[in-house]
């Protein structure tokens, strides 16, 4: 499969300890180079803007902090749209509200997965990851180049 | 006489947690009406102590919708402790970093957060009246609403380094020239932001008439309106001085230092919200009730000084008969209007040849013990005040923040919308949207950690002075 397009979008708050896996990670494997036609983006929340992005995707892969699970356990799934999911913050949206933006405003259904590892502690003003959460990023980032590396081989998604 | 109290908590797709409270008489009828701030913040005390080159970054985390404005104005105050005057070029950066703000701060108002009001109306079905409602009636409109966004972000994470929490503004200054590059880069977005906001403002043109009965009840109550203007009076986001404008149009005060905002600001606090309640000191509490934000500004303003927006403000006026234009209705036309000035302004200033000067800070040490930096954020006035001490530690701080400054007039505007529309002996959704509608033409900004969105679930309880329900709705 040639030029397709995958977005790596990362999110999560610096400033809450192991809220901040996402956005790190994807800063990461930005740093350690990505195959031609995949953007990676950070960001401290999901935002309306990001929808034609995704819509203009043909792969989008969310990384994320989650409560459930072993701390550092990283788990995949599948995310498709959902208008019902829609968030009650006004400024922050569930990236399966983004992706019914984008097959509602765009006609665009990408294949869509969210990569995300547990975490154990969230506190205001940490500005480091625990200890179980550092060690997840590694398999967080070896899941992404699978999912990748998948696509583009016409792996089903 | 007995009474009842009804309660919409939380009033949604505003930014931030809020409540109000409607206490009914035996009759129905509403006889007092509160807007309450349920939130606690506490950031006037806990900057206490900490360096005042700490401020900008600690008081930008204020706002997760608005850091930008809270940066501005705490540099501000920052630049006044300095006593030194930016370079040139850095106020011009400033400004475009203000006004992309301003862009993507008014198109979520009127996009994401009213739209589903103005397009479906008030009555419609509340399952289907929010933004995926909005797209399905209009797609252009949602996709428009997001492209502004876009754009005012793109600006300043193209100026600040990043969307959120830039630190790119610092004490004298910015702390990085602009380059060619970056320039035409945004450059490049402006057309087709002026476009989108050109043929939103003329959708919405035809929509006006349309809620007429609404813009009569909706906040229309006589106030005063402040806001800063340039020295020659005109529309001001960044600097100038300080205008209010009576609600008969005339200027009550004029080209008032900002510094000197205290002779004519005080304020005011009530045992049922965490927001104060500032007032103009020269008619007393609480009588001196004053509009800011957008439709303050166009009313104080003699002219936008941009060609498209000065055609745009020639038609706000022609909204009612006399000037000022009263109704807070209008505030989604005048954040329209400034769009449009935000993206001609922004133009202006990037072609100017100053703007690639690699002069762009001025350095000092604390040379004053107060310090006060007054700007116009998307909502309104925002006031920075401090006081430090010899080792340069904050001692005092005291924020005015625009939503505040409102926060009489949406007392008022909630009691004169419920007065108009709510029977409390036969409630309907649509009653108590139109209450929350008020709010929402205000915009405003609560808080940055918790934004009440669209689909949260809400109940609203009427009760008899017993506390026994006599009647509910429930949503979501």
């Amino acid at each position: 499969m040639t030029g397709h397009r995958t977005l790596v979008i990362g999110y999560g708050s610096p400033i809450r300890g192991d809220d901040a896996i996402g956005p790190l990670a994807a800063d990461r494997l930005e740093a350690e180079g990505v195959p031609e036609g995949v953007s990676v983006v950070s960001r401290h929340v999901l935002t309306a803007e990001l929808v034609p992005d995704i819509a203009a995707a043909d792969l989008v892969v969310f990384l994320d902090a989650t409560l459930h699970g072993d701390p550092g356990e990283v788990r995949l799934r599948p995310l498709h749209p959902d208008a019902r999911a829609v968030s009650t913050m006004a400024h922050f949206l569930d990236p399966r509200e983004l992706l019914a933006w984008a097959e509602a405003l765009y006609q665009r259904r990408p294949v869509a997965w969210l990569v995300s590892a547990a975490g154990g502690c969230f506190d205001y003003g940490l500005y480091e990851l625990s200890p179980a959460l550092a060690g997840a990023v590694g398999p967080m980032l070896a899941q992404v180049r699978s999912l990748i590396a998948g696509y583009r081989q016409g792996a089903p998604a | 006489m007995s009474s009842r109290t009804l309660t919409i908590e939380p009033v949604t797709r505003i930014e931030g947690h809020a409540r109000i409270t409607l206490q009914l008489d035996d009759a129905g009828k509403v006889g007092q009406a509160r807007f309450h701030l349920t939130q606690f913040r506490g950031f006037e005390k806990f900057c206490e102590g900490r360096p005042y080159r700490e401020m900008p970054a600690l008081t930008a985390r204020t706002c997760g919708i608005c850091p930008v404005s809270h940066l501005l104005a705490s540099n501000k105050a920052c630049d006044y402790l300095l006593r030194v005057s930016i370079p040139p070029t850095a106020e011009k950066l400033r400004r475009i970093m203000n006004l992309a703000q301003i862009t993507q701060s008014h198109a979520l108002s009127f996009f994401h957060l009213s739209s589903p009001d103005l397009l479906l109306g008030w009555d419609s079905d509340p399952a289907r009246r929010n933004i995926f409602g909005v797209m399905a009636q209009d797609p252009q409109l949602a996709r428009d609403g997001i492209r502004l966004r876009q754009i005012g972000q793109t600006i300043i994470e193209t100026l600040g380094g990043k969307k959120i929490h830039p630190t790119w503004v610092v004490p004298g200054g910015v702390n990085e020239a602009l380059t060619e590059d970056k320039r035409q880069a945004m450059l490049g977005l402006l057309p087709e932001g002026l476009e989108i906001a050109k043929r939103t403002y003329s959708f919405f043109k035809t929509l006006v008439p349309k809620f007429a009965e609404e813009a009569s009840h909706f906040g229309s109550a006589p106030t005063l309106f402040l806001s800063l203007v340039t020295p020659k009076g005109n529309l001001e986001h960044y600097d100038g001085l300080l205008r209010i404008k009576d609600a008969m149009g005339r200027i009550v005060e004029d080209m008032i230092p900002p510094h000197e905002y205290q002779r004519v600001v005080g304020e005011a606090v009530e045992d049922f919200s965490y927001m104060k309640f500032p007032f103009y000191k020269p008619m007393g509490y609480p009588q001196g009730v004053y509009r800011v934000g957008p439709l303050a500004r166009l009313n104080n303003a003699d002219a936008c000084g941009t060609p498209y927006a000065d055609v745009a403000l020639m038609e706000f006026r022609m909204l009612q008969e006399a000037a000022p234009v009263q109704s807070s209705f209008h505030y989604h036309y005048a954040r329209l209007v400034e769009i449009i000035f935000a993206m001609e302004s922004m133009e202006r200033l990037l072609k100017d040849p100053d703007i690639l000067n690699p002069r762009v800070r001025s350095r000092a040490r604390s040379n004053r013990y107060e310090g006060i930096g007054v700007s116009e954020a998307p909502r309104g006035t925002l006031m920075h005040h401090y006081k430090i001490d010899d080792d340069g530690l904050i001692t005092w701080v005291n924020l005015i923040i625009a939503t505040g400054h409102n926060n009489l007039a949406m007392n008022q505007g909630i009691k004169q919308v419920a007065d108009a529309y709510v029977d409390g002996n036969n409630l309907r959704e649509g009653m108590l949207n139109r209450v929350e509608a008020v709010i929402r033409c205000f915009d405003p900004c609560l808080s940055c950690a918790s934004h009440a969105f669209g689909q949260m679930p809400l109940a609203i309880d009427l009760q008899d002075a017993s506390g026994l329900v006599v009647d509910r709705l429930v949503r979501g």
